[in-house]
């Protein structure tokens, strides 16, 4: 309330001039609980507790035995603390005939996270730094098309790329996802790149145009240089995305092959047998835990990214 | 022998036409200044001769050499720019050098290319250091020596002081006057700052709307401007303009409300007309009041309005054939508000522009 | 543009020597050449012949008029340094004379050469096709414009600047070979995907696309499909509510949080992280949530409220609300973060006007910065309504669409129609009604954003 704080003072003391020695001085008190505090922060709490509830639900139901959960509420902590229940999501829950749990899917999910952020990343920064500094006759059309292409429901084009990765080879493979990962990522990382380096000073690429730097030139030895924080960004984006990807890991990749998300979700919804909802959020917890930690370490860029993905779009 | 010559050159963004058929011819070694509102188009034509915009139409001859289509660093041209655009990453040295190193010059060529420039400009201590680190002076510096480690005849600076707050502005521009000396090297300098245009040009070209409103020496263009505009943006305060009617019995005279002021001895560049509606034109500092009034051609006593002291010297506003009218002298002579004074000028060194066109008359 | 007859020379003759080793450029040149006629040819052959379905051309052409397209951009470029006379012409006269050479060469030797390239698969047909008259015409054609090239050519310095050909493909050419994944990506699988999808809607594609057209059958099948009726009903209901709370919340929250409250990062984090979890990680822990035994039901009926019912996951009338609350669980710190920038960027001088001027908050709020922040609420407004119509893995994880059909939504009938149900056409036609439906929001919004504005062109067009 820093500001605030300064109006008042400002106030305070013209009005001490002018009553000289009497009346109000000194930074006007405050109620620490006035009535306009309490609810703000009861209702921001309240909400808190909302959004944090389920995390919480997760956490202990992962940590309890099958017998507590059935006699126990969801919301009581853990009597008896096991990790049974991690183990087993982790090394031989069951997904139909399958039970080598969600090993199988993380580190598919890893191989298809790794190149699809190198690659949609790299294409993407190189088209917009060609979009925003080397424009050219039709580079609007192709770029309105990609924006207009993000907002389009993929159900639309999943055949089509079934059709396309089919006669390359590639389809139900994990370098297939890699490629329709790339594709996907493309329209807000073109953006996003296209935003960021049109704000970088423009003489700057002219100075480094009569300086004899060429495309790749300016690109690697003033750009790139100049675009760590924005690579970040482009990094978080990407990383979250693919990593919580379904539609496309169900669609473009076998049983072999699929992604953590796609097993998790097998795993959970599965019809045989008895249910093991510790099982179950352990996965679930599982499958969360490298976007959440993703979240918690990048903090502000993780905002930063999504609202210069939006608001600027 | 012409060092820059621009012919014929238009360019259009979509329908706007920013330039409009601009011709022109700067001579090896010259100090040009284009001068100009913003808007007016000098940045773009100082783009264009730089090549990093493509003109429309027309033809771009540097030495001789016609290089229309060629690239930026094919043009034998540095340049300078208004935010200095040192590249943040590199250090001062790797701000001089990169542009060698695309040209894959050997190492000791690059090496000699930048001590002598970091001498010329007194910037050698700061070698190692990155851009950030450098105050706005500094920068600036550095960025010229990035125009001349490129060993180039002619130097391209876009408004290479704007960025600077006033006093250094005046130290940078005397250095940029000695260093026009000592290099000889052509120089096209795009300002809107007339001080800046009137103290270092050999000649300026003022543009208006992407045409070229006058090209001419300094004093050429503060005596006798073409036209209105010219009159206007040069010198400040601006000129007094006074609208009239023309009479040629005897001796040419301009009727001014109720005063007439005798035209006797103005060079007329047409023959004037007899009831031709005009502008009459007179710099506030062309006029003189007390007893240095007395001996001017043309006398008159006036009331004055307000006083505006701006310590060296005095602005008075008052009234003179019903119009508005200024004029500047020495604060120790200056009158008060109220007060009435006799104030003389010489309309010989007055401007005359037909009341239509604008031009000069 | 006038001409630039006399002067014009002068840059070609004053060009530095090292520039002149017009061997190594003319050596690139030819090869360019051949590659840019070959291409052009292997392109062309997808067009005469008929290699059976448009998927088929698709896969066939597709890549020869990549290259073609390729190799005509790579062309004048490479070439640009060959001054044969002088002239820029001469590069493609060059270009097209090869080209009557290699037709030539087809003509007599095509069959000969044919087996060699048996690694082109059909494409390699192309060959044979130019033995015929075709062929022979086609060379005399190619050898035709060479030559007026070349008359026009040596009639002078007239064409000395870049031609047309050259200006559009050769200029910024680096640029442009950089960005031809996103062209490829635009042009090719999100105009040319969504056209294909839109066209095969019309035919009676099964278990693999097939051209048989049956108009608009598989429309008049879909919207007389109970499953499909409800899905649209589903669509409206989450999309208007979520549309609406997430908005509403949204705002709530992030000007709550804009009364420079403490811990704001705090109550950001908490807020903002389920937007970090996949909708199925949201759907498994609210479907647990929400279970009717254990869950928040359980709970409140073992504090001894017996009679207490909240099911919505079990419940048919209401399920969709149920996975509405996940929804807006994962969703709604989203715009909460955009509302807050939204909040952020706008003057701290108007709340100071307004703090002197002794305006109440709420009125500030209402009659002042929610008008000031249109374009942040067009925004979230067009974000959230293309989110809505893809909503897929929520419902799979949560209810997969039960219980029975009553929590199924557009998205999920297109892949089970298109993957599941061997019943591609309604799969395309029901996507291609989803694509409608998004442009109908955008398109209007397209305007509002781009349509009055002026483009404004970047200086570095060069």
């Amino acid at each position: 309330m820093s500001n605030v704080g300064t109006l008042n003072m400002a106030g305070a003391s013209a009005d001490a001039v002018s009553d000289a020695l009497s009346g109000p001085r000194g930074p006007r008190p405050r109620p620490r609980f006035s009535r306009r505090n309490i609810f703000l922060y009861g209702t921001l709490i309240v909400v808190a507790l909302y959004y944090l509830l389920p995390l919480y639900v997760m956490i202990v139901t992962s940590l309890k035995g099958m017998p507590e959960i059935r006699l126990g509420n969801i919301f009581s902590p853990p009597v008896e603390i096991t990790f049974q229940p991690w183990v087993k999501a982790w090394a031989e829950a069951c997904t139909g005939l399958n039970c080598e749990g969600l090993s199988r899917g993380f580190w598919n999910s890893v191989q298809i996270l790794i190149p699809s952020v190198v690659l949609s990343i790299a294409i993407a920064s190189v088209n917009g730094y060609a979009l925003a500094n080397w424009r050219f006759k039709g580079a609007d059309i192709f770029f309105t098309i990609l924006i207009f292409g993000a907002f389009i429901p993929y159900q639309v084009m999943l055949y089509p790329l079934v059709i396309i990765l089919r006669e390359m080879g590639l389809y139900g493979t994990l370098w297939g996802l890699v490629l329709v990962h790339s594709v996907f990522g493309m329209p807000i990382l073109t953006l996003l790149f296209r935003n960021y380096f049109t704000s970088l000073p423009e003489e700057l690429f002219k100075a480094a145009r009569v300086d004899g730097a060429g495309f790749w030139g300016i690109y690697l030895k003033i750009m790139l240089p100049m675009s760590l924080p924005i690579f970040v960004v482009a990094i978080i984006i990407q990383v979250t995305g693919i990593w919580n990807d379904f539609l496309f890991g169900v669609v473009y990749t076998k049983p072999d092959t699929y992604p953590m998300t796609v097993q998790l979700n097998n795993i959970v919804n599965s019809v045989q047998g008895v249910k093991e909802y510790n099982v179950n959020m352990a996965a679930t917890l599982l499958t969360g835990l490298v976007p959440l930690f993703v979240y918690f370490v990048s903090g502000k860029l993780f905002v930063r990214g999504i609202a210069a993905g939006a608001v600027k779009g | 022998m012409a060092s820059v010559v621009v012919r014929d050159v238009s360019l259009n963004f979509g329908v706007v036409e920013v330039l409009k058929s601009l011709n022109i011819e700067v001579n090896q070694g010259e100090f040009l200044v284009l001068l100009g509102p913003s808007g007016c188009g000098k940045s773009t034509l100082l783009n264009c001769i730089a090549g990093l915009l493509e003109v429309t139409d027309g033809q771009i001859f540097i030495n001789g050499k016609n290089v229309t289509w060629e690239q930026p660093k094919d043009r034998g041209i540095g340049m300078v720019f208004q935010s200095y655009a040192l590249y943040p990453q590199m250090s001062v040295e790797g701000n001089l050098s990169f542009g060698l190193k695309n040209q894959r010059l050997p190492a000791d060529e690059i090496a000699s290319r930048v001590k002598r420039a970091s001498e010329i400009l007194q910037i050698e201590p700061l070698l190692k250091r990155k851009p950030m680190a450098l105050s706005g002076g500094q920068r600036q510096r550095v960025a010229i020596g990035r125009a001349l480690v490129r060993d180039v005849d002619v130097f391209l600076f876009d408004e290479p002081l704007s960025n600077l707050d006033a006093k250094l502005r005046n130290e940078l521009r005397i250095e940029i006057k000695r260093l026009h000396q000592k290099l000889e090297n052509t120089m096209i300098y795009v300002t809107h700052d007339q001080i800046e245009a009137m103290t270092l040009a050999d000649r300026i070209a003022v543009m208006r709307d992407g045409i070229i409103q006058q090209l001419d020496e300094p004093q050429a263009i503060y005596s006798r401007p073409v036209n209105r505009f010219v009159a206007g943006f040069i010198g400040s305060p601006g000129m007094n303009f006074m609208e009239g009617t023309l009479e040629v019995s005897g001796s040419p005279k301009v009727k001014v409300g109720d005063a007439t002021i005798d035209a006797k001895g103005y060079d007329f560049d047409k023959k004037p007309e007899a009831g031709q509606k005009v502008v009459f034109g007179i710099r506030p500092e062309h006029v003189m009041i007390g007893e240095m009034a007395k001996s001017m051609p043309y006398t008159s006593e006036v009331e004055i309005e307000i006083v505006e002291p701006m310590g060296s010297d005095t602005l008075s506003w008052t009234k003179l054939g019903g119009q508005n009218f200024t004029f500047r002298i020495d604060s120790e002579y200056a009158p008060k508000e109220g007060e009435k004074v006799k104030i003389g000028f010489d309309p010989a060194r007055a401007s005359i522009f037909d009341a239509n066109t604008d031009i000069r008359l | 543009m006038a001409d630039t007859v006399e002067t014009g020379m002068i840059g070609v003759d004053a060009r530095p020597a090292r520039r002149q080793q017009w061997e190594k450029w003319l050596i690139r040149g030819i090869v360019a050449a051949v590659l840019l006629r070959l291409a052009m040819l292997m392109g062309l052959s997808a067009f005469f012949e008929d290699l059976g379905s448009v998927g088929d051309w698709l896969v066939e052409g597709l890549p020869w008029l990549c290259l073609a397209v390729g190799a005509a951009a790579l062309l004048p470029n490479l070439s640009s340094g060959i001054r044969l006379q002088g002239n820029r012409l001469a590069n493609h006269v060059v270009g097209w004379g090869i080209g009557t050479a290699l037709l030539l060469i087809m003509y007599f030797f095509g069959p000969q050469i044919q087996p060699a390239l048996s690694f082109m698969g059909r494409s390699a047909r192309v060959l044979v096709e130019f033995t015929g008259n075709q062929g022979l015409f086609l060379a005399a054609m190619t050898a035709l414009v060479a030559l007026s090239l070349a008359v026009i050519g040596s009639e002078g310095q007239l064409l000395h600047r870049p031609g047309l050909f050259e200006r559009v493909w050769a200029k910024n050419l680096t640029a442009k070979i950089a960005a031809v994944p996103m062209m490829l990506v635009a042009l090719g699988v999100f105009t040319g995907g969504t056209i294909w999808t839109v066209v095969y809607s019309f035919t009676d594609s099964r278990l693999l696309p097939r051209e048989k057209w049956v108009g608009l059958a598989q429309y008049e099948r879909l919207w007389g499909e109970d499953r499909w009726l409800i899905s649209i009903e589903n669509l409206l209901i989450y999309g208007v509510c979520s549309l609406v709370f997430s908005i509403v919340i949204g705002f709530m929250l992030a000007a709550m949080l804009d009364q420079k409250v403490r811990f704001e990062n705090t109550f950001r984090t908490i807020f903002l992280y389920p937007f970090a979890l996949s909708f199925i990680v949201t759907g498994l822990v609210w479907q647990w949530v929400l279970n009717p035994d254990f869950g928040i039901q359980g709970v409140i009926r073992s504090l001894g409220w017996e009679s207490f019912t909240f099911d919505p996951l079990y419940n048919q009338d209401i399920v969709i609300y149920g996975i509405l609350i996940a929804g807006l669980w994962q969703g709604t710190g989203l715009i909460m973060c955009l509302m807050l920038a939204g909040l952020r960027g706008i003057d701290e001088e108007i709340w100071k006007a307004a703090r002197i001027d002794g305006i109440p908050m709420w009125k500030t709020y209402l009659f002042i910065v929610i008008p000031m922040m249109r374009p942040v609420f067009i925004t979230t407004l067009v974000l959230i309504a293309s989110g809505i119509v893809r909503v897929y893995d929520l419902v799979v994880a949560q209810t997969s669409g039960g219980p029975g059909i009553a929590s199924e939504v557009p998205a999920k009938y297109v892949y089970d129609k298109m993957f599941l149900g061997q019943n591609l056409a309604q799969g395309f036609s029901a996507s291609t009604m989803m694509l409608l439906s998004v442009l109908i929001v955008l398109i209007p919004w397209a305007y509002l954003e781009f349509g009055g504005k002026e483009r404004t062109r970047r200086a570095s067009d060069v």
